[in-house]
């Protein structure tokens, strides 16, 4: 009976651990997709609007979803703040604290770092060029990301099943 | 003085302007911040530098300098993080900043086809704190009032820079628009309709389009607007009966004014001039004050004790001052003080006079 369970609770555990990774894979994609979303909608505000830069970054993070929305949240909070931080530093002081709540990757955290030391010093056109370059760069990420999903979610959605029962039948 | 712009400065300077001495930080007039030169403070009229300890020296030894670091983050805290939404501001070299303080900038420009295109490697920055002085016009409105037309007549007032011109004007269109003629027999005029083109912001400092200094009720600012075109937009939607311009000096600024007084608005414009004769010597103010478009030319003059202004009426006529009185009595300054203390001293010593 208690080997019954110990059969049903690794299965469980391998099937899960499985379905985890396979959801990484597909979640990455839909971010990087609403990253560049978020961008764009920064573009419109810097490019047509002449938004400032805190409230282009806030207006921004109200039509963007979690995570990306409370990142661009507290980028443009962060120069409001006491301290006295320049936006660079507070743009990656954001970036880097709400990356763990992200599925992304370092390749799409350089890009956004690399944006950051280059929003709201120079003038419309240099920021809008800037911002289509992490854009492209995105979007390349984007693709990539696909490709990924498309290999390996279905692989791992079945490797942690059959894992679970190898580890099944080494044992019993 | 230094609370209204603390929220605009680096914590590191503003935490050295704040160890400066009590008289310097209310009188403070002028920040000028020069990258890796001494830190200048201009200061009730005065100029000095600034040690890091806070205190005002004479020379430039010792003083402090602010670094290359302290200069960008000075500048994105002017601009809101958001050089692009500035590049009309960077063009014409100065940025306005909320509550009407003006920022004026230096560094390399870029060019466009040989016109400025903006600054870019700022390296020297002048903080010029906006005051607002209510009352400040108060003894210079009564001559400049039209008895008949129950209005005051069209106005241009001289001076240098920094000598109080924004803030006479500003006042002068508050006192206008409540209807506060200083006079006995204006007591029961009204108010009339004040329309100020605002080109700098400085005048009533808008923030999204608001006066953020009491211009009076019946004032409307055309904001950031380019003074030529904003007076004849004025004339046309808001139906002034005093429009207000700051500096003036551009051939269709000229224009503008004399279309204006044609339809019988009454103009105050101020101009950048030492004196009258000197004013004479731009051909835009000459043609305009020989044209009669200004019934009285006002030159303003500041000293220690506060802004003296002398009123010089018919400029195309002469430049004999004909302040009544003034002949009369010869101890009488043709200078007067607008300060509230000293009008009251003057009114005194004036008793006697007919």
């Amino acid at each position: 009976m208690i080997k019954l369970l110990g059969v049903v609770l690794i299965l469980f555990a391998g099937t899960m651990l499985g379905f985890q990774q396979a959801a990484k894979y597909a979640e990455r994609p839909r971010q990087l997709r609403q990253l560049a979303h978020a961008l764009q909608r920064l573009e419109t505000e810097i490019g047509y609007g002449h938004t400032p830069l805190p409230e282009a970054l806030k207006r921004t993070a109200a039509a963007s979803p979690e995570p990306i929305s409370s990142m661009l949240l507290s980028a443009a909070s962060g120069v409001e703040r006491e301290e006295g931080l320049g936006f660079q530093e507070s743009w990656k002081q954001a970036v880097l604290r709400h990356w763990s709540e992200t599925s992304m990757r370092g390749s799409e955290q350089a890009a956004l770092l690399r944006l950051g030391s280059t929003l709201g010093i120079s003038d419309k056109e240099d920021q809008m060029k800037h911002l289509r370059l992490a854009l492209l760069q995105l979007k390349a990420e984007e693709d990539a990301a696909r490709d990924d999903q498309g290999r390996y979610e279905k692989m791992w959605k079945s490797l942690g099943i059959l894992i679970a029962v190898l580890i099944v039948i080494l044992m019993v | 003085m230094l609370s209204r712009i603390a929220h605009l400065l680096p914590l590191e300077l503003k935490a050295l302007l704040e160890r400066m001495p009590e008289n310097a930080r209310e009188g403070l007039e002028e920040i000028r911040i020069r990258e890796g030169r001494p830190l200048e403070i201009g200061y009730l009229g005065q100029s000095r530098f600034a040690s890091p300890d806070g205190s005002l020296r004479e020379s430039a030894d010792g003083a402090y300098k602010p670094s290359g670091d302290l200069c960008r983050k000075l500048l994105e805290k002017l601009t809101n993080y958001s050089l692009y939404a500035m590049e009309e501001e960077l063009r014409r070299g100065y940025i306005t900043v909320t509550g009407g303080h003006r920022v004026g900038l230096a560094g390399r420009t870029i060019l466009d086809g040989g016109s400025v295109r903006g600054i870019r490697d700022i390296g020297a920055f002048n903080i010029r704190i906006a005051r607002e002085v209510v009352g400040s016009s108060s003894l210079l409105v009564p001559k400049l009032v039209d008895r008949q037309r129950q209005t005051l007549h069209s106005t241009l007032i001289l001076a240098p820079p920094q000598q109080g011109k924004t803030t006479l004007v500003r006042d002068m269109a508050r006192s206008v628009s409540y209807g506060l003629w200083g006079l006995p027999e204006g007591a029961k005029w009204r108010g009339r309709k004040v329309g100020i083109v605002d080109e700098r912001s400085e005048i009533a400092a808008c923030v999204r389009g608001v006066p953020t200094f009491d211009v009076g009720p019946r004032t409307d600012v055309m904001d950031a607007c380019p003074k030529a075109e904003g007076m004849m937009m004025l004339l046309r939607s808001m139906s002034p009966e005093l429009l207000i311009a700051d500096e003036i000096g551009r051939a269709e600024d000229g224009e503008a004014i004399r279309e204006a007084s044609h339809a019988g608005v009454s103009v105050i414009a101020t101009a950048h001039a030492y004196d009258l004769q000197d004013a004479r010597g731009r051909p835009v103010l000459r043609s305009l004050i020989d044209d009669g478009a200004f019934e009285c030319v006002v030159e303003l003059k500041r000293t220690p004790s506060g802004i003296m202004h002398r009123v010089v009426k018919g400029g195309a006529a002469s430049t004999v001052h004909s302040l009544p009185g003034a002949a009369r009595e010869p101890a009488s300054p043709v200078w007067r003080l607008p300060a509230p203390e000293q009008a009251a001293a003057l009114v005194r010593m004036r008793d006697d006079d007919p």
